[in-house]
């Protein structure tokens, strides 16, 4: 069945890591969703919100809305994102004209493995990627989203994929948005914990369903050049082998 | 009242605070099962001791409980012994074959010397192996001062659960009649090594249950 | 300190001198550089601790053990979630009624022969213990663990009016010696390994045939300490629950130094915050076994000790006086909060330090106070105020720790509530200030979020490409020091959409 989705962006997957975004679109389109990106979204406001500053952070969650407002679905490759738009806009904006609106668009605002595996009922997506494959569980997802399995049963439906498991695959990778910059010693040696982790597994990738998530543990795999690398979730749906 | 300045100004400042309304959800029902029922308690009271590293011996008279204390007390080093006053362990005692001094603890404290203890319990509680006993129990000493403590109890005491005992107790007034009691679940241990668990820390190094049919 | 035959705790007992007695666990770059900001310190040390292995490696062996432990203590629960309901549910009622609770409390203790002192301050709650000392002529005080008297730096008062404090639990005996505050609430001394201890024991007991086996260890802690319990005129104690309509405290412990520290002094003084109240004794049934499970994993702790007054007429022996010292020091002020009095339910087991990343990480004397880990991060800054909101800050709200967290506490949504509070306050720094502010300008309009963009990845490549990332130009500098660059992409995906991906649906 065909559905609606409106792409959903992290701005930072916008600005530095845009193939989870077009590999997004393709994964969605795969499987038969007709995918629009309004061009006049820019951030959900989580940085700020984090950080304490939820004056600064609410006109951003404004904005989100009032862009988002007549998506039938929005789709992000993003725990934490969605989880500030679906968990957190109806506290950040309890005291706003837009509070309406805002419960409405958090409802209909899902993370990708959720939408393919809740919404769209599927768990294989044709994809197929024979590599070994070790998996992190971002804090948002499985915290706040409550997504323990969906990433899971997506990985088990790749084709030739090897999944490993890791140990304390649960444990905080050490970003936290701007903690990663503000305790910079701390979020490193959180991730040189999650590194050691990933290498027992001998493991050739990471994937996670968090970019932010993966983005900075990729940082400490290269600093200290290790074997793993990191992968998003959708660009190992998005991997076709090739056609018959 | 010595005090009332700052007790009547915190009691003031929570006053205060309590005026802001907060939500409170409906309660759990009495009926939500929190612990799964202790089906046969002797057997989880048996269970529990063992893994406690308690010391547990089942009897059935008073003959053999003498002897079972007779055999404790033969394997502590040489020293005097405290036990509390009670008629039946005046009565059992003198049964018990020792050549060990007996303080009663009528007449004082334990001293610090003393190689074991005994006492009767107020009860024992199956789903953690535990002997409850109160100051009435020969006091607070009796319990925690020898290396070794012995507790006298019999099979009627034994309840099921800690909600039976503790509401046993808040029936009969127990802490409005004893300053003090206490819930002891094995011989006094720590792990602030390492985390590697050592028995015998303070307190006993050994406790002891005989638990002798009947009343 | 007191001289004449009372045995002394050994060189390293504190002393009012440095009765910070938490700061001497810092690191020596923290300790060597003097007027830092507690925020400043908190950075240092946390670094020094970030890249120490050995630490990381014994911390991560006992959080190991505690694991296992804690999944295997849950197994014997029908339903750990209902118990951890049932505990939120006799905290959220002790605190929502506390004046009620205490009023019962304080009439039956005080019906038993004992006396409860209501202290607003700390200073005032170490005043009344330490004229207690004066009063009774005490010289020597044993002491069994308690937090709120590391708080109130209890021992430096009662050291300068000539008392001798030795600290029995094991663990705070261990860091008493040398000279620290404890690292963690529950096991003061898990950042040391056996040889360390046997090292500090075989100096400080002057016995250098002592072994580092922790049997042999512990037996000579005892032997130390046994003279102590027999010697003091005064024994504290702190207590986990106060419960209202029995009029006593509870005390769990393991080793029986709570027992002997609270049962052969003539004076016992139990230390407490006002929060621990719990209306019935039957709440112990489920509380005692929650608070065993999520601190150690064991079922129950060895002794559930109760105490209701002073020994009464035909008890065998205990202490002429009984003294519950209700300390207040800024708890009451979480009350008005509707988002914050949860906090106060709080029974102070340890399992949100146990599963935190950050703790495991940086260990626990790097938060500078008696509290560390997510609790202490979320209620000292509420208590002590500016100088540690940071450690609000320092969490990437990963929600662990209200995952585990017994009573169902929020706390990763409370460091949020923490942080917005204190820069709705104003206590950010302009440069923060300024930058968010530019972030909001720029992401309310689509134009500028985009130029901005493009300008972003343009100067950054730019100064990448002149080899100057990690330097002081370099804007992503923190970043950039321990991890290998974010590779800048050409485009932005607004731009391969434009050009690619745009099907017009």
């Amino acid at each position: 069945m065909s559905r609606k989705v409106a792409l959903f962006v992290p701005c930072f997957v916008d600005q530095l890591l845009p193939q989870v975004a077009v590999d997004t679109v393709t994964v969605l389109r795969r499987v038969g969703c007709e995918v629009n990106y309004f061009e006049d979204q820019t951030c959900c406001g989580q940085p700020a919100f984090n950080s304490g500053f939820w004056s600064e952070s609410r006109p951003c969650a404004e904005h989100f809305v009032s862009v988002f407002k007549d998506a039938e679905y929005i789709v992000s490759p993003s725990g934490s994102c969605t989880t500030m738009v679906r968990n957190f806009y109806p506290e950040l904006l309890k005291e706003s004209d837009a509070l309406a609106d805002a419960r409405e668009v958090g409802q209909r605002t899902f993370e990708l493995s959720e939408f393919l595996v809740k919404i769209m009922g599927v768990t294989k997506v044709g994809a197929r990627f024979p590599h070994t494959v070790t998996y992190h569980a971002s804090c948002h997802g499985l915290r706040e989203l409550h997504l323990r399995d969906e990433p899971l049963q997506l990985l088990r439906g790749v084709e030739g994929l090897k999944l490993v498991d890791m140990l304390r695959y649960d444990e905080c990778c050490g970003f936290g948005g701007t903690f990663a910059t503000k305790f910079a010693d701390i979020s490193v040696a959180m991730g040189t914990s999650k590194a050691d982790n990933i290498a027992v597994t001998g493991a050739e990738y990471v994937t996670a369903i968090d970019p932010s998530c993966l983005m900075h543990v990729q940082g400490v795999l290269g600093k200290r050049k290790d074997k793993a690398k990191t992968i998003h979730l959708a660009s190992i749906l998005a991997s076709e082998g090739k056609p018959a | 009242m010595a005090n009332s300045g700052s007790r009547d100004l915190i009691l003031q400042r929570i006053r205060e605070g309590l005026k802001t309304q907060v939500p409170v959800p409906p309660p759990m029902s009495d009926e939500a099962v929190i612990f799964p029922p202790v089906e046969d308690p002797m057997a989880r009271f048996q269970q529990e001791c063992k893994a406690n590293l308690m010391e547990l011996t089942l009897t059935n008279d008073a003959g053999a409980s003498a002897q079972q204390i007779a055999g404790i007390l033969s394997s502590l080093p040489e020293g005097e012994i405290y036990v509390q006053d009670a008629p039946f362990l005046r009565q059992l005692m003198q049964t018990v074959a020792t050549v060990r001094t007996v303080h009663w603890s009528s007449e004082g404290a334990p001293r610090e010397s003393a190689q074991a203890t005994i006492s009767l319990a107020e009860a024992l509680v199956a789903q953690t192996g535990s002997v409850f006993v109160t100051a009435a129990c020969g006091g607070r000493g009796i319990s925690v001062v020898a290396p070794c403590h012995i507790v006298f109890a019999t099979t009627s005491q034994l309840v099921p659960d800690l909600k039976t005992a503790l509401g046993s107790a808040t029936r009969k007034g127990i802490l409005h009649n004893n300053s003090f009691a206490c819930m002891i679940s094995g011989s006094s241990r720590t792990a602030d090594i390492e985390k590697i668990l050592v028995q015998g820390a303070h307190g006993p190094v050994r406790l002891a249950v005989v638990l002798q049919a009947g009343n | 300190m007191s001289t004449g035959t009372t045995p002394k705790p050994g060189q390293g007992a504190p002393t009012p001198q440095n009765a910070e007695a938490h700061d001497t666990g810092r690191s020596a770059a923290s300790n060597a550089r003097g007027n830092l900001s507690n925020a400043q310190r908190f950075l240092l040390d946390a670094a020094e601790k970030s890249v120490d292995m050995v630490h990381r490696e014994i911390i991560r062996k006992g959080m190991d053990s505690y694991d296992v432990a804690h999944a295997k203590g849950r197994t014997r629960f029908a339903f750990w979630d209902a118990a951890r309901q049932r505990c939120q549910e006799i905290k959220r009622e002790a605190v929502n009624h506390l004046d009620q609770y205490l009023l019962e409390f304080e009439k039956n203790v005080i019906a038993h022969g004992g006396h409860v002192f209501w202290a607003a301050t700390s200073e005032e709650a170490c005043q009344y213990i330490a004229d207690l000392a004066v009063k009774h002529s005490v010289k020597t005080v044993v002491k069994s663990k308690s937090m709120v008297t590391e708080e109130i730096h209890l021992a430096g008062a009662l050291e300068k009016v000539g008392c001798t404090v030795w600290e029995t639990d094991l663990g705070e005996y261990i860091v008493q010696l040398r000279n620290e505050g404890p690292y963690h609430i529950v096991t003061p001394a898990m950042h040391l390994n056996r040889k360390q201890i046997g090292d500090l024991f075989r100096d400080k007991f002057d016995e250098p045939n002592l072994s580092d086996d922790p049997q042999e260890l512990v037996a000579a802690a005892r032997r130390k300490l046994r003279k102590a319990f027999f010697a003091a005129e005064m024994g504290i104690s702190g207590a986990n629950f106060l419960v209202a309509d029995a009029g006593c405290i509870a005390i769990s412990t393991n080793e029986g130094n709570g027992r002997l520290s609270t049962g052969v002094p003539r004076i016992h003084v139990a230390v407490t915050g006002i929060e621990k109240m719990i209306p019935k004794l039957e709440d112990l049934a489920t509380l005692w076994p929650v608070l065993a499970t999520s601190g150690t994993g064991q079922p129950i702790t060895t002794y559930g000790s109760l105490i209701g007054g002073p020994r009464r007429p035909g008890e065998a022996d205990g202490p002429e006086e009984f003294h519950v010292v209700l300390v207040d020091n800024g708890r009451s002020s979480l009350l008005a909060s509707k988002e914050e009095r949860e906090v106060l339910h709080c029974i102070r087991c340890g399992a949100c330090l146990n599963i935190c990343p950050v703790f495991r990480h940086i260990g626990g004397h790097s938060y500078g106070t008696p509290y560390p880990g997510p609790i202490g991060s979320v209620l000292v800054p509420r208590l002590e105020g500016e100088k540690f909101e940071h450690l609000s800050s320092a969490s990437t709200l990963c929600g662990a720790c209200t995952s585990v967290c017994p009573v169902k506490i929020d706390l990763h949504h409370h460091l949020l509530e923490n942080r917005r509070d204190f820069t709705e306050a104003g206590h950010v720094s302009a440069g923060e200030r300024f930058q968010f502010k530019m972030f909001k300008t720029a992401m309310v309009n689509p134009s500028l979020y985009k130029v901005g963009g493009w300008f972003m990845r343009k100067s950054l490549r730019l100064l990448y490409s002149l080899g100057l990332s990690g330097s002081v130009l370099d804007p992503l500098r923190p970043w950039n020091k321990g991890r290998s660059t974010i590779p800048l992409a050409k485009q932005s995906f607004r731009a391969i959409w434009k050009k690619e991906l745009d099907h017009g649906e």
